[in-house]
């Protein structure tokens, strides 16, 4: 079974991503900071993050750089209210995005992509 | 081993190896060696460092140029002999230097840019000393400047590799010396890879390395000399395109086990403030008639060549005219794919053919594209292109089927 990390800190956005997720098949764990979120991803690893973007203290896209260059291969999906990130540079590091929404069908969709992602290592 | 050297500081060994390959560029390569040589001192003064102008016998007095520019990085210049041209025989004789000296780190920057500053050294060094394989720069660009990447190059390569390098052969890159050994024992070594093809087969080397591939933002554009795009497109569009299908049949292995693609890390996120790209002029009449030609010359080739849906599709698109022009992605990507299995199976004659028949097709992609993203911005254009790409990676079990 994949194990996918929720990062937000919107406490209905991880109940909702949990409860479907897990009823998709995935275990789930979350996050409500990116505080020591590093260190969270080395103990637990993770098959993929979900990030939220702007949560009140962190910066998703600053946390997206810290997780790309320590887990280099780990499939990061960024979830954000508006789409306006994608003028930040950074955000090319992540392997998808989702628009926040009740309907997860695209969320799943790319975690399934994501999860298939295949490169002979 | 290079025709001619001189090194007169009799450097043995070196960290950090900076090339500039060169042709004929006495007026341009003072600034480009002032401004390696500052980012050198600046950035990586711990490290021992030396700059390599790896030159094909200019005879304009570049050598002196090299030479007698600010800065006071020691410096080799090699050559290759007289009537050897290319930017990949350059190359070649920086490698076996870079080897020699058993450099850590390997940055190329061509002769001509001018608008490089020291940070660009840092940027494609740097990731190197932190662990990354190879760099690739990620220069800011108007989205009507390097069609060829934008519309064949980057979907391709992403698809066949599973790695998101959006600027793969824009010319200058950082290195590991780990990949010196790989680039001298590349069992592809043709006309098209020591000219134009050179940056796209390091790149496909640096990929099938398993080596971690990270993108420097520069912030900026790359500016050089002031090119004609359609000059050499001919010339440039067989070699590019030729390398990229030769070295498919050398990685097969490593490419029909991808699927999808992911991307790379960044460096240079925060250091820098982001300028507006160059206006580039696109004549989307000279592109569609070019388009058309095509069925003149080539109509029999593509009929024998492509999968027998894909040519009523092509009279599809040219009955649309030039007001309504449009080139399906999905048809385009199942172009390419075809493309690449000819030639793969046909002899090498044919292969030229085949590339000057695949051109005027790309053109007519590139008016596709150009109408299709007049009105969007630079972000959307690139989000276009990135729904381009996922069309090639969903298309890519066909090509897996009919390669095998």
């Amino acid at each position: 079974m994949s194990k996918i990390l929720v990062v937000d800190d919107e406490e209905h956005i991880r109940l909702l991503y949990s409860e479907e997720l897990k009823e998709a098949g995935y275990e789930v764990t979350t996050a409500d900071s990116g505080y020591k979120l590093l260190e969270r991803i080395e103990e637990e690893k993770p098959d993929l993050v979900v990030l939220d973007i702007k949560m009140v203290d962190y910066n998703g896209l600053d946390l997206l750089q810290d997780i790309r260059n320590r887990f280099y291969d780990l499939p990061v999906i960024l979830s954000t209210a508006y789409d306006t990130f994608k003028e930040d540079t950074k955000s090319i590091a992540a392997d998808f995005y989702v628009v926040k929404s009740f309907d997860l069908t695209e969320l799943k969709k790319k975690i399934g992509m994501a999860l298939e992602t295949r490169l002979p290592s | 081993m290079p025709f001619y050297e001189e090194n007169p500081k009799e450097i043995k060994k070196a960290d950090l190896v900076v090339g500039i390959p060169s042709c004929n560029e006495a007026e341009s390569i003072g600034y480009t060696v002032e401004q390696a040589s500052k980012g050198i001192r600046q950035y990586f003064s711990s490290l021992d460092s030396v700059l390599v102008n790896c030159d094909n016998n200019s005879t304009d007095g570049t050598k002196d140029v090299f030479f007698s520019a600010p800065g006071d990085v020691p410096r080799i210049y090699l050559s290759t002999p007289p009537g050897t041209s290319g930017k990949g025989s350059n190359l070649r004789n920086l490698y076996e230097k870079a080897r020699d000296l058993q450099a850590k780190v390997v940055v190329v920057v061509e002769a001509d840019i001018k608008n490089i500053s020291p940070h660009w050294i840092r940027n494609l060094a740097e990731p190197v000393l932190k662990g990354a394989g190879y760099v690739c720069p990620l220069y800011l660009r108007h989205k009507y400047e390097a069609t060829l990447t934008s519309s064949v190059v980057y979907p391709l390569m992403r698809c066949l590799y599973g790695r998101r390098v959006r600027q793969p052969n824009v010319g200058d890159f950082g290195f590991t010396g780990k990949l010196l050994d790989s680039f001298l024992n590349s069992p592809l070594w043709t006309e098209s890879v020591q000219l134009y093809g050179v940056d796209i087969w390091m790149t496909t080397i640096a990929l099938n390395s398993r080596l971690p591939i990270c993108q420097a933002v520069m912030g900026v554009p790359k500016i050089h000399r002031v090119k004609d795009p359609y000059a050499h497109l001919s010339v440039l569009f067989q070699q590019v395109v030729r390398t990229i299908f030769d070295q498919m049949a050398i990685y097969s292995n490593f490419w029909l086990q991808v699927r999808w693609s992911k991307p790379t890390s960044l460096f240079g996120t925060d250091s820098h403030e982001v300028e507006t790209p160059l206006p580039v002029e696109v004549n989307v009449n000279q592109l569609y008639e070019r388009f058309l030609q095509g069925f003149d010359k080539y109509q029999g080739m593509w009929e024998r060549m492509y999968d027998q849906t894909i040519c009523p599709k092509i009279q599809e698109i040219r009955s649309l005219g030039l007001q309504h022009f449009s080139f399906p992605t999905q048809t385009w990507a199942r172009i390419i794919f075809d493309a690449a299995n000819a030639y793969h199976r046909m002899g090498e004659p044919e292969r030229a053919t085949l590339l000057d028949s695949l051109l005027p097709l790309y053109l007519g992609k590139v008016l596709s594209f150009v109408k299709k993203t007049e009105r969007m911005s630079l972000q959307q254009a690139e989000e276009y292109i990135e729904n381009e790409c996922t069309v090639f990676e969903e298309n890519k079990p066909y090509l897996a089927k009919i390669w095998e």
